[in-house]
């Protein structure tokens, strides 16, 4: 395996600031894009054949070329920093510990579109990142890196950080827009609203994950073949039932053994359950699936909503009651449902209540049906994706967990003990 | 025309359909016939694709799509019947029906409920929710004429959508989020808006419910009678929902031209005058000083022979915007020949020397043109307050692009829409006016101030206006009725000259637009074309003389009685001792007059000083026309009859025509629009007819100047007095409309914080205006929306007429707040 | 007591109004800037930031009711907030929680009598490699055990 860079300095202590940053290289990405035409930077990027680490996975340089070239009109570059998806956490590890990156990968995105006024949607939380941040920032400002004329260039940029304020769904592309104008984060409708045309004030907007920019800074600074020779790794955020629970860089399409692995196995004596291999919105997946490579191929597996998602390996051991875990899941939906639209605000409230009372040891036999029926209704016919991220857990459980339900229902209670014995 | 929207070919449910390109597949299936259930998209505002209940299939689309928001593309292939549909209807329903309360047997919106409508078409029969459902306060009221119920809501968002997209004023929004998001207002405060009953026309549930209507009717038992709303100039198309001989409700009428398919509230809620218990039942006549009821026989005879006894140019008219267009058409006919003076007018509210009286009101330019126009310069014309539908047709043309200049004293509640707001001192509109034509004209300083407008703003206003291509140009009564007014509307002509348009003259209420084409003008005939010309035609239709020299106009009428030249005077529909500017002139008027009718729905303040007063009825129970302020004649229908002995104004005149020995006679409305049309061109139901040339103005003997001089701010009265009209009043028709009269609340003045501090006067506060004429109590509202040193009190409150303590001799009344010192009610120590 | 915002926080949020091309994109900072002076987002607080950025009051409130980090009532002086979320949940935030409330002896949203506490739950709060988790104030804290919660309080006065 290639040496690992993404994580390569965030443990030093001095890698936010610009001049260490610069010492290690820092900011040759940015130098070697401007000195290239905005068009040449785009397709830099599109042949390292980067794709969008937020969750969608769409090609980055791909995107950027949808950004109308005209000059007269005003373009922004937006960086999606909402990391919300359960599971995920590798975009706040960045932040923190690689703050100069992600301006860097700034600098060179909206170089390639010609924007010239670039916005971090930082999620409210990250209070830490957010000083970090603003301290880079400055740094970047006062050494050129940002600002008018950056490097000589004669191109100028700010970036100005704006705040979330706890909403999910403001991580979702167009209802981020809608937040940073200062609005309820309620998705757009799309079309005519995609963000590359119609995005941020209405005019063509990048909008791009944290993770991705800081790829976009290594692609420039080394070259495209150079990336693609590290074998396209990404960053995996693995938790839940594993010893060593942590930000992981591996090659793009590690099984979930061996992403398990690399988190140092489950604890002695247990045995594995389950686990979320895209982050709280895809499938949930069981033993067999085990060998199964995480990569964006994981949608062609024959189990509805199984996607790499954000790259959130959740991991669930024997000793997990799966049908808390969804009603937990669910739960969160509910919660974060923006509420625009009928099926997720009310297939939400629904389901959780009848999770709730199978919890409660009130289920019945036949809400087994209800819940797959009422997932079929929120099936393909929410606003947002956020609504059609609840059927897949659902789903997958069915499916492959289907007697604990019917243990839960029958008892009143759950024993996950005896299941994993029957 | 050059630039063809291209069309394109699809297939619905195997038909072929053709549409231009851009056409949405549900409006595309509609126009094939084919229904597609809908809840949150409305064809007044773009597709927002939230209730997702118009799911169609597209063939080679993965997912079903809604079909409120997808464009119909070329060989598009699409069903609205295939299992999935019926499958993702059925989940769509049941989930808005998990928590809807399903009180459809006591809910207003039973029988015209579109979720009822649309449950009993596509839903699933029967539900599979056995949880407890979500649970609100019980219904809540917002305001006088706004009733939510949040359990009944499904969260379309058109009522919210409604207030950000039509009508710009965000009364109601979503809250919170998810499954508890509502509707509702901030912290559920009265809804702020002019226009909350077009949120509950479009409520596709029986969530928003009006105040009067709620339980009152079921819309099966309802009939519906087609007619005007006669409140204000707009006249927008109305029906009236009527149960035995009771106006249940008013519901806009669609015209695309005019209101569209909106109302404001003051037609919504204001119909509960016509029912109210204190309309006059029959005549009175004054006797042993007071006024005891009589027969329609005495108060006519009565009448009549008081007319026969004195010389006909000492009889006056002043008839008022209750009349229809025949009413006044009659009474200009009976007037002039019967009765035999050239005094009479509609208009009432006017400087004697002020610019109105010598221009002809109403729109130079049609209603529907407006969505169209690129710049609104709004000269004193408070849009809102006074025709406040004309306000959603220019916020389109705002939406595309277009910008509004506005100059006024007080500053417009649309102000986040007015590109530049040109809010002055009152007594410098002219000055201001001056320097943005100035500046319009290319040339003018940017720094420094005029009338307390910033010449740097007045520029920029005035660059928008030399770029505009299609101005409408608008001047309304607080610049006419201010002491430049003569000044401003020179101004204002002189910049409509450059763009070769005439201004819109926004003066004239209720049907006063019907009573200048009919002849309610003391220098002209029917149709507005002078007297001197037409005579020859007027003698022939009337069988009578008419002499062509002008009459005394309304205010001049007022000054004559003052002065004791007349004996008679016949007031039909009008109110002067609240609608003149300056009451002690209706007072001296009154105290002189030997003998004053008074035709009129209710005793009003005038009535109560009448030596006969006739019971009349008013628009809704008449049949006939009217014309609104863009000269559009529309028919009403008599939707309810009248109380009592109550008659209409046509009928009344007939009646004393006769006692004055001369048959005018007519069958009905018809006869009379008949005649009316052999004496005004192009006059038809639903035309727009001008009046056919400005009554210029003619100078009355002995009109009393005001001298011109304003008080000096002194220390004394340092605030100058502004009056406007408002929407919400409490005159005698909209003080008799629950709803409105609550909406109205107290009297009340606005100042600015600054004159509000140093008056130790806080928001709400009660205080006292006192001028060197007398005093009113009113509610303090403390605004930036006037400068520094003004004062404005709205018009129309009974209780603190504002007239009281103006002099229309003085070009500026001046005035000094003082708060209200309330005795403490025995609570406390004090 | 009738809330006002100072000239200090009016000042900050004219500063972040111009760093948009559109003044409302400075709401969201905005109200953060009244509500950490009030203490809440009262009605009369937020008739002033609306009077700032020239928004309706419907609207601001509209805004600010969407997003779970604003309040309208006052709250103790630091906020601790559970994450709860899949990660949380299966590292034993359920424990954490018990533990959390008997310590404080509130409920959940609840504030400590003395003013010093506000306990809620929260979503996933991105640090799940160091579930349980939870954030006191802006500061986070994890992994978490009933055992170490009473020596992180103790920092918070
Ligand atoms: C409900 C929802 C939540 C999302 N949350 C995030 C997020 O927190 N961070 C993120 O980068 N992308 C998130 N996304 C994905 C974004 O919509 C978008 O695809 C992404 O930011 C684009 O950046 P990329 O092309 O660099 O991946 C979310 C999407 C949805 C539907
Ligand atoms: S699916 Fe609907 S309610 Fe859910 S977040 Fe998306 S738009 Fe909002
Ligand atoms: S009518 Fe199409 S989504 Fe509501």
């Amino acid at each position: 395996m290639a040496e690992s860079f993404l994580l390569k300095y965030i443990q030093e202590p001095d890698h936010g600031e610009v001049d260490a940053y610069v010492g290690r290289g820092g900011y040759e990405g940015l130098r070697r894009a401007l000195g290239m035409a905005p068009a040449q930077v785009i397709e830099e990027v599109e042949t390292s054949g980067l794709r969008g680490r937020g969750g969608a996975g769409f090609g980055t340089g791909r995107k950027w070329k949808f950004v109308p070239t005209d000059p007269a009109v005003t373009k922004y570059l937006v960086v999606n920093a909402d990391e919300g998806e359960p599971g995920t956490f590798k975009d706040r590890t960045l932040i923190e510990g690689d703050p100069h990156r992600l301006i860097e990968g700034i600098a060179i995105g909206s170089y390639a579109i010609g924007a010239r006024q670039a916005f971090i949607y930082l999620r409210r939380e990250f209070h830490q990142g957010r000083a970090i941040l603003e301290r880079a920032i400055a740094q970047a400002y006062a050494k050129g890196y940002l600002g008018r004329n950056i490097q000589g260039s004669g191109y100028d940029l700010d970036l100005v950080m704006a705040t979330g304020a706890g909403a999910y769904i403001a991580g979702e592309e167009t209802a981020l827009l809608e937040s940073l104008e200062g609005r309820r984060a309620m998705p757009r409708l799309k079309p005519p609203f995609y963000p590359a045309v119609k995005g941020l004030y209405m005019q063509p907007t990048a909008l791009n994950n944290v993770e991705t920019l800081c790829h976009v800074a290594w692609i420039l600074a080394k070259g495209h073949q150079w990336y693609r020779d590290q074998g396209s790794p990404i960053l995996y955020s693995i938790s839940g039932h594993v010893r060593r629970p942590g930000v992981y860089e591996l090659p793009l399409g590690t099984t979930i053994r061996k992403g398990i692995e690399a988190a140092d196995g489950l604890h002695s004596g247990r045995t594995f359950k389950a686990c979320f291999p895209g982050g709280s919105s895809s499938a949930i997946l069981p033993a067999n699936f085990l060998d199964t490579p995480m990569d964006y191929d994981l949608a062609k597996l024959d189990v509805y909503g199984s996607m790499l998602g954000s790259a959130a390996l959740i991991v669930m051991d024997d000793t997990t009651c799966l049908v808390e875990v969804v009603a937990r899941t669910v739960e969160f939906y509910r919660e974060e449902s923006c509420g625009k639209c009928t099926p997720c605000r009310e297939g939400t409230v629904w389901i959780s209540q009848v999770f709730d009372r199978i919890l409660h040891g009130a289920g019945r036999l036949e809400d087994i049906e209800l819940l797959d029926g009422i997932a079929r209704g929120m099936t393909g016919t929410c606003f947002c994706p956020l609504g059609e991220s609840v059927p897949p857990a659902i789903y997958s459980t069915l499916r492959f967990f289907r007697p604990e339900y019917e243990h839960h229902i029958k008892t009143g209670s759950c024993d996950v003990k005896a299941l994993a014995r029957a | 025309m050059s630039d063809q929207v291209p069309i394109v070919t699809l297939s619905i449910d195997g038909r072929p359909v053709t549409v231009p390109k851009g056409t949405t597949i549900w409006t595309a299936a509609r126009g094939a016939g084919i229904d597609v259930p809908i809840f949150c998209y409305h064809d007044r505002m773009p597709p927002l694709g939230a209730c997702r209940m118009c799911l169609v299939n597209v063939e080679k689309t993965p997912k079903l799509v809604t079909s409120c928001t997808q464009e119909a593309a070329e060989g598009m292939v699409v069903s609205t019947t295939t299992p999935d549909v019926k499958a993702g209807q059925e989940a769509i329903l049941e989930f808005l029906l998990i928590n809807h309360p399903l009180d459809c047997p006591i809910c207003d919106k039973g029988g015209e409920c579109p979720l009822q409508d649309q449950t009993f078409r596509y839903g699933p029969g029967r539900s599979r929710y056995v949880e407890v459902k979500r649970d609100f306060a019980k219904p809540v009221s917002l305001g006088p004429a706004l009733v939510l119920d949040r359990e009944r809501c499904i969260l379309c968002w058109r009522c919210v959508r409604f207030g950000e997209i039509i009508a710009g004023d965000d009364a109601l929004k979503g809250f919170e989020r998810g499954f508890t998001s509502e509707i509702n207002t901030p912290f559920t405060l009265p809804a702020a808006s002019k226009f909350i009953g077009n949120t509950i026309a479009i409520c596709p549930v029986g969530a928003l419910t009006s105040r009067t209507y709620r339980f009152v009717s079921r819309p099966w038992d309802n009939q519906r009678v087609p007619s005007v709303c006669t409140f204000c100039g707009v006249g927008c198309a109305v029906f009236f929902d009527v149960r035995g001989n009771t106006i249940m409700r008013t519901q806009a009428r669609e015209a695309p031209d005019l209101n569209d398919i909106w109302l404001c509230d003051l037609g919504f809620f204001g119909h509960g005058y016509v029912q109210h218990a204190e309309r006059l039942q029959q005549p009175l006549i004054r006797k042993d000083g007071d006024l005891q009821p009589a027969s329609w026989d005495e108060a006519l005879d009565l009448v009549a022979r008081k007319i026969r006894a004195t010389a006909p140019g000492r009889v006056a008219l002043l008839a008022g915007a209750r009349l229809t267009n025949e009413d006044a058409y009659v009474a200009a006919r009976v007037f002039r020949t019967v009765v035999g003076t050239p005094h009479l007018d509609h208009r009432l509210d006017t400087r004697a020397d002020g610019p109105s009286l010598g221009v002809s009101w109403g729109m130079t330019s049609p209603i529907g043109e407006i969505p169209t126009r690129d710049l609104f310069l709004l000269v004193g014309c408070d849009l809102t307050e006074e025709y406040p539908v004309l306000w959603l047709r220019m916020k389109q043309a705002v939406d595309r692009g277009a910008a509004i200049i506005a100059i006024t004293p007080k500053a417009l509640e649309i102000d986040r829409f007015v590109a530049h707001h040109l809010v002055h001192d009152y007594h410098e509109g002219s000055a201001v006016l001056a320097a943005l034509a100035q500046a319009a004209g290319g040339d003018s300083p940017k720094t420094g101030e005029v009338g307390g407008v910033d010449l740097g703003r007045i520029a920029l206003a005035g660059e928008a206006l030399r770029g505009a291509k299609r101005p409408m140009v608008m001047i309304g009564k607080t610049a006419l009725e201010a002491a430049d007014g003569e000044t401003m509307y020179a101004e204002v002509e002189d910049l409509c000259g450059k763009f070769g348009i005439k201004p819109s003259i926004m003066r004239g209420r209720g049907n006063a637009f019907g009573a200048a084409l009919a002849g309610l003008l003391p220098n002209t005939s029917p149709g507005g074309r002078p007297l001197a010309q037409v005579r020859g035609d007027l003698e022939t239709v009337w069988g009578a003389p008419v002499a062509v020299e002008p009459g005394l106009s309304g205010p001049h009428i007022i000054e004559a009685a003052g002065r004791g030249e007349l004996d008679v005077l016949y007031i039909a529909g009008a109110d002067p001792s609240s609608d003149v500017l300056d009451r002690s002139r209706w007072a001296a008027a009154r105290s002189r007059l030997p003998f004053l009718v008074v035709v009129d729905a209710f005793l009003t303040e005038t009535a109560q000083a009448a030596d006969v007063v006739l019971p009349a009825l008013v628009i809704p129970e008449k049949n006939g026309t009217v014309s609104n302020i863009e000269g559009r004649v529309q028919r009403v229908h008599a939707a309810v009859s009248g109380p009592g002995e109550a008659r209409g104004d046509w009928q009344i005149l007939s009646g004393l025509a006769v006692r004055l020995g001369r048959t005018i006679a007519y069958s009905g409305w018809e006869e009379i629009f008949n005649e009316m049309k052999t004496l005004i061109p192009g006059l038809e139901v639903d035309a727009i007819v001008p009046l056919a040339a400005p009554a210029r103005a003619v100078s009355a003997p002995g009109a009393q100047k005001s001298d011109g001089r304003e008080t000096a701010a002194d220390g004394e009265y340092p605030l100058a007095l502004i009056v406007g009209d408002v929407l919400f009043d409490r005159g005698s028709m909209s003080g008799r409309s629950p709803a409105i009269a609550d909406l109205a609340r107290e009297p009340w003045a606005m100042l600015h914080p600054d004159d509000a501090a140093r008056a130790t006067v806080a928001d709400g506060d009660p205080i006292v205006l006192t001028a060197r004429r007398g005093s009113i109590a009113v509610m303090a509202r403390v605004s930036k929306a006037v400068l520094p040193g003004h004062v404005y009190v709205p018009r129309g409150y009974d209780a603190a007429p504002v007239n009281a303590i103006v002099g229309a001799g003085e070009a500026v009344t001046r005035v000094r707040v003082r708060a209200l010192v309330t005795v403490a009610g025995g609570q406390g120590n004090g | 007591m009738k809330a006002a915002l100072s000239e200090a926080s009016k000042v900050e949020i004219r500063r972040l109004m111009a760093q948009f091309p559109q003044r409302q994109s400075a709401l969201l900072g905005a109200l953060f800037v009244a509500q950490d002076e009030a203490g809440a987002l009262y009605p009369e607080i937020i008739a002033e930031v609306a009077e700032v950025i020239d928004l309706p009051v419907s609207e601001v409130t509209s805004v600010a009711s969407f997003y779970h980090l604003y309040r309208f009532s006052p709250e103790g002086r630091h906020l601790i907030q559970v994450c709860t979320n899949i990660s949380c949940l299966l590292s034993g935030c359920d424990r954490v929680l018990r533990a959390l409330k008997q310590r404080l002896d509130i409920e959940m949203g609840g504030t400590t009598p003395d003013g010093r506490f506000t306990l809620k739950t929260a979503e996933c709060l991105a640090a799940c490699e160091t579930a349980p988790m939870m954030m006191v104030g802006p500061d986070r804290h994890g992994p978490l055990a009933p055992e170490n919660l009473d020596e992180i309080l103790a920092r918070y006065g």
